[in-house]
């Protein structure tokens, strides 16, 4: 054969492999993997705009707002179009590193998407940027609602706060983007569902750039939609009037109940924080101190931190007595001589009582009587009972972290200090001390029970019409017993403090042993006695005895929370006559 | 001996380059396109000038031609001041020379090989290697990677339609392969046992020593040269064959490509509506990825019935090559047809990722006067050839 031909035939196979290769690859991209690359494409020019809700109000009992909306200007940029230029520009105008502005974009992981890297920035910061938008490559401007707390410190741990939203928190949630604000604690946490909202999502056409160029015509924007305003129990006036009667003390908790269906009407912590210098973002340093303060003021004492509730449950080894044994209502143990010797230690009293029986070592608030008691009833007994008022339990408020305390019964004892533990270990949980320890709330929620003849309801911050009740099956008599003592502590005990003319009132003062400084101050009580309007629980931390610091401040709280009641009835009383007439 | 003209290479390169003005108009707008239509008008008057021109006189020209066109690079190598230095300027006009210098190399090794009746050793081999090679150096160092590596296929094909052994052209240019797989040491060894085993059974002592010798050499050096540099060096050496790489990376490029030709699916999305080209995800629209548009908008349908033009053209140029009697219009034509043929295949395998990047034009359809203008004028002469192909 020619070798032309032989040399045309190799060439012409050559040149139609090459075709076949190329058209093979092109089947290969447009067919095969064709649905990858349209969607890769679209991906590229229709940016999806997620427009955040406005989240729904926190508004008090009357409701006052306690927690709203306001517009806040932000910044994002685009990672694949920010130049060097800008990012200098941009860290010079927003007072942050270009280190910080970088590790914040890298947040987002398709570089063409915008990230917010700042939140709330002021007028003038706003306008720099406004003025140089065109030079700025890959930086945009926006508004966006953000959280206000009007009231600043004085209902953080309650009300909580909200943070920008974490990659571990966004996880898996398809609700949420990155720039999100998320509640993070208190009712913004617990409530986050409903106080949310949804976003509203708005399609645009971006060029390479990032630069908008237009809207998308096929896709339908949805607006956003806000937020459900959720309604707590909470009097924002009386909150108010506490913290004004707690101004005098650095650390103290307080919890005020409506006893009959345990609506938290007041709830606060002493330190605090404002709320609303989360919406800027704390940097890591801010943090670190807030973290580490020794003074926590990011814990909620009331339902976090664990006290012993000190002589305020000896109302409980009472009730836990008399339930078990009616008739140890007329016993009389060996008179309190200021100290009660067990072996080689002595136990104090505050006080050199002499022979007391049930209900005046109550009144006075004797150790001694308790001590013989507690040891009289026996550890399980004590156990078994208290646990049914919640101690070692939860309460089950509509609030995060709630800690449980410690009720130390046998088995605990066994674990902790082996078969040896003594004698001296009931003393101390007779008396509130030692190894007992409860929060202030579920001190507050277990004195209800003599409001709802041995009843507990659960607290809670939500308002709400039902509620749960738990039975603690005490005799009536043994609760009517222990209500009676109540009442004499208040008329001629330990709280005379807390009289009111006209307005009888009970409860208990404690003073909680605390070996890292002074004692605490302790008062649980609540008033009016025959129509029970407010349950009060205070403690005010290395203040001193119960009855001196503790009694007073409830006094005020009690009256000032009445006195508005009075005011609220006088006020409603005549338009809902006229109703009357109407109707 | 009046013959009729081969009307299929006027129409498929007729097809080809209304497409691409079709194309540019759709990439870069109306001014762009116009311009190429001033290009395309001149570029085919001055090809159907050369089908009235005799094939004989082109060979009495060719040395010249080359002469012109080698000295035409050196001036711009040494005098060209805007970098890289591929362009000359006449009044509003910018001329690529580098398009052109392929055209007078093509016509120059077809001049010189013709001359030999027979090409059998590797001596034979020494002129036509110096002919490519020193245009395709002084367009290397223009620097322009793309254009320069054109001359390599151009000097196999045309010296293996002259008559050398296709396996003396291979054993010549086996140091290339050997460069390239010194990078990948398993690469490396398992290359040099294949070729020694070739080299064994063709029982022909010099090519054995000539094989081994050379390989092993290239083999060596190439990383030693390589791993000598720093890793700035190392990555400006690729910057600097690829000066185009935008602040994003070159894969980013392909990427945007890949995406615009595998979103076209079948029928593409409509002359026009390519989105990645109308949003500028695609580089280098109107010149080195106008195929990636042309994917998109028109999808596989498009693609297939683009290939199919090129493989006609190329199949009609090759049937030419075989039937031309005349020995320097034969080669002369195999050189057109190898350069065209290996340009769209270069420039369309980079769009679709399958090859690394190097700015290769594609044929006809990319936005670019001189390429254009010498594309029409090798036509030109092919079909000046195709007039007197019974003639010797």
């Amino acid at each position: 054969m020619d070798e032309k031909v032989v040399n045309f035939k190799i060439i012409r196979n050559i040149i139609l492999v090459l075709a076949v290769v190329l058209v093979g690859w092109s089947i290969r991209l447009q067919i095969v993997e064709g649905k990858k690359y349209s969607r890769l494409s679209e991906e590229n020019r229709i940016r999806r705009i997620f427009n955040p809700a406005p989240r729904g109000r926190i508004l008090d009992r009357n409701g006052v707002e306690v927690a709203n909306t306001r517009p806040g200007f932000y910044v994002s940029v685009v990672r694949a179009a920010i130049d060097d230029e800008t990012l200098s520009a941009l860290s010079r105008i927003l007072g942050m590193s270009i280190q910080d502005i970088v590790e914040k974009s890298k947040i987002e992981k398709n570089i063409y998407n915008p990230v917010k890297i700042a939140h709330d920035i002021s007028y003038e910061q706003l306008s720099l940027i406004e003025e140089r938008i065109d030079l700025f490559n890959g930086v945009e401007v926006g508004v966006e609602p953000l959280r206000h707390y009007p009231y600043n410190d004085l209902l953080f741990h309650l009300v909580g706060y909200v943070g920008e939203i974490t990659c571990e928190e966004i996880e898996g949630d398809p609700g949420y983007v990155l720039g999100d604000y998320i509640g993070k604690m208190g009712v913004e946490r617990y409530y986050e569902k409903i106080l949310k909202g949804t976003h509203g999502i708005e399609y645009v056409e971006v060029d390479a750039k990032g630069k908008e160029v237009g809207k998308i015509a096929e896709k339908r924007s949805v607006p956003p939609t806000p937020g459900v305003d959720v309604n707590i129990t909470i009097d924002i006036a009386l909150t108010e009037s506490i913290s004004v009667y707690l101004e005098d003390f650095e650390k103290a908790a307080c919890v005020c109940l409506n006893p009959k269906n345990g609506a938290v009407l007041a709830l606060y912590s002493k330190p605090s924080f404002d709320p609303n210098l989360f919406i800027h973002g704390l940097n890591s340093e801010e943090w670190n101190t807030l973290l580490t303060d020794p003074s926590a003021p990011m814990y909620n004492r009331v339902t976090m931190s664990c006290y012993p509730p000190g002589s305020t449950f000896k109302t409980f080894i009472a009730l836990a007595a008399l339930d078990s044994r009616m008739t140890v209502k007329e016993k009389r143990f060996e008179p309190c001589l200021g100290l009660y010797r067990l072996g080689r230690r002595d136990f104090k009293c505050w006080k050199r009582h002499g022979s007391l029986d049930l209900i005046n070592a109550i009144v006075h608030s004797c150790d001694v009587y308790f001590y013989q008691l507690g040891r009289a009833i026996g550890i399980d007994t004590i156990a078994e009972r208290t646990s049914r008022f919640g101690f070692g339990k939860r309460t089950g408020i509509d609030l995060h972290n709630e800690k449980a305390g410690n009720l130390p019964g046998r088995s605990w004892l066994e674990k902790r200090y082996g078969m040896n533990w003594t004698q001296g270990h009931i003393f101390n949980l007779s008396i509130g001390q030692g190894d007992l320890l409860v929060t202030p709330l579920q001190l507050a929620c277990a004195y209800s029970l003599f409001v709802n003849d041995g009843k507990i309801p659960m607290p809670h911050v939500i308002s709400r019409n039902d509620t749960t009740y738990f039975t603690t099956n005490i005799s009536t008599e043994a609760i009517e017993t222990v209500k009676n003592a109540l009442i004499g502590v208040v008329e001629r005990g330990t709280a005379t403090a807390v009289r009111i003319p006209g307005i009888p009132a009970c409860g208990k003062t404690g003073t909680s042993q605390n070996p890292h400084g002074d004692d605490h101050a302790l008062f649980a009580g609540y008033a009016p006695v025959d129509d029970p309007q407010i349950l009060v629980c205070v403690l005010v931390e290395n203040a001193g005895h119960g009855g001196s610091i503790a009694a007073p401040i409830t006094r005020r709280i009690i009256e000032a929370y009445l006195n508005s009641l009075d005011h609220a009835d006088s006020l409603t009383s005549a338009p809902s006559t006229s109703n009357v007439q109407e109707d | 001996m009046f013959r009729k003209i081969d009307p299929s290479i006027v129409w498929t390169t007729g097809l080809l380059s209304l497409l691409g003005i079709m194309m540019i108009f759709s990439t870069a707008g109306y001014s762009i396109m116009t311009r190429q239509i001033i290009w395309l008008i001149f570029s085919f008057v001055v090809a159907l000038l050369f089908s009235r021109i005799s094939p004989r006189i082109w060979l009495n020209i060719s040395p010249a031609i080359y002469t012109v066109a080698v000295l035409l690079t050196l001036a711009i190598l040494f005098k060209g001041d805007v970098y890289p230095r591929r362009w000359i300027r006449i009044g509003d006009v910018s001329i690529q020379p580098s398009e052109f210098t392929k055209f007078a190399t093509v016509l120059m090794l077809a001049y010189y090989l013709a001359g030999k009746k027979r090409l059998s050793n590797f001596s034979d081999m020494v002129v036509p290697t110096l002919i490519a090679g020193v245009p395709a150096l002084l367009v290397f160092l223009e620097p322009d990677l793309g254009a320069a590596q054109i001359f390599l296929p151009i000097l196999i094909v045309m010296s293996y339609w002259a008559g050398m052994p296709g396996w003396k052209i291979l054993i010549l240019f086996s140091p290339i392969i050997s460069a390239i797989a010194s990078f990948s040491i398993y690469a490396w060894v398992a290359y040099m046992v294949i070729l020694m085993i070739f080299l064994y059974f063709r029982r022909q002592l010099t090519d054995l020593v000539y094989g081994f010798v050379s390989n092993t050499l290239m083999g060596l050096i190439m990383p030693l040269v390589w791993n000598s540099l720093k890793i700035y060096q190392q990555k400006r050496i690729l910057s600097f064959f690829s000066p185009w790489i935008d602040p994003r990376g070159m894969s980013w490029q392909i990427i945007q490509s890949k995406i615009a030709i595998g979103s076209g699916g079948i029928f593409g999305k409509g002359f026009l509506s390519g989105t990645q080209k109308k949003l500028e995800f695609l580089p280098e629209r109107h010149t080195d990825f106008i195929f990636s548009c042309l994917g998109e908008e028109f999808g596989l349908f498009g693609i297939i019935i683009v290939l199919t033009l090129y493989v006609y053209l190329m199949y009609r140029l090759l049937t030419l090559a075989k039937e031309t009697r005349n020995r320097f219009s034969s080669i002369l034509v195999s050189g057109f047809m190898t350069w065209i043929a290996y340009q769209t295949f270069i420039n369309i395998g980079v769009t679709m990722g399958l090859l690394p990047v190097t700015g290769v034009p594609l044929p006809f359809i990319s936005y670019g006067g001189s390429a254009l203008l010498s594309c029409f004028m090798a036509i030109g002469i092919c079909l000046s050839i195709s007039r007197v192909k019974m003639s010797y």
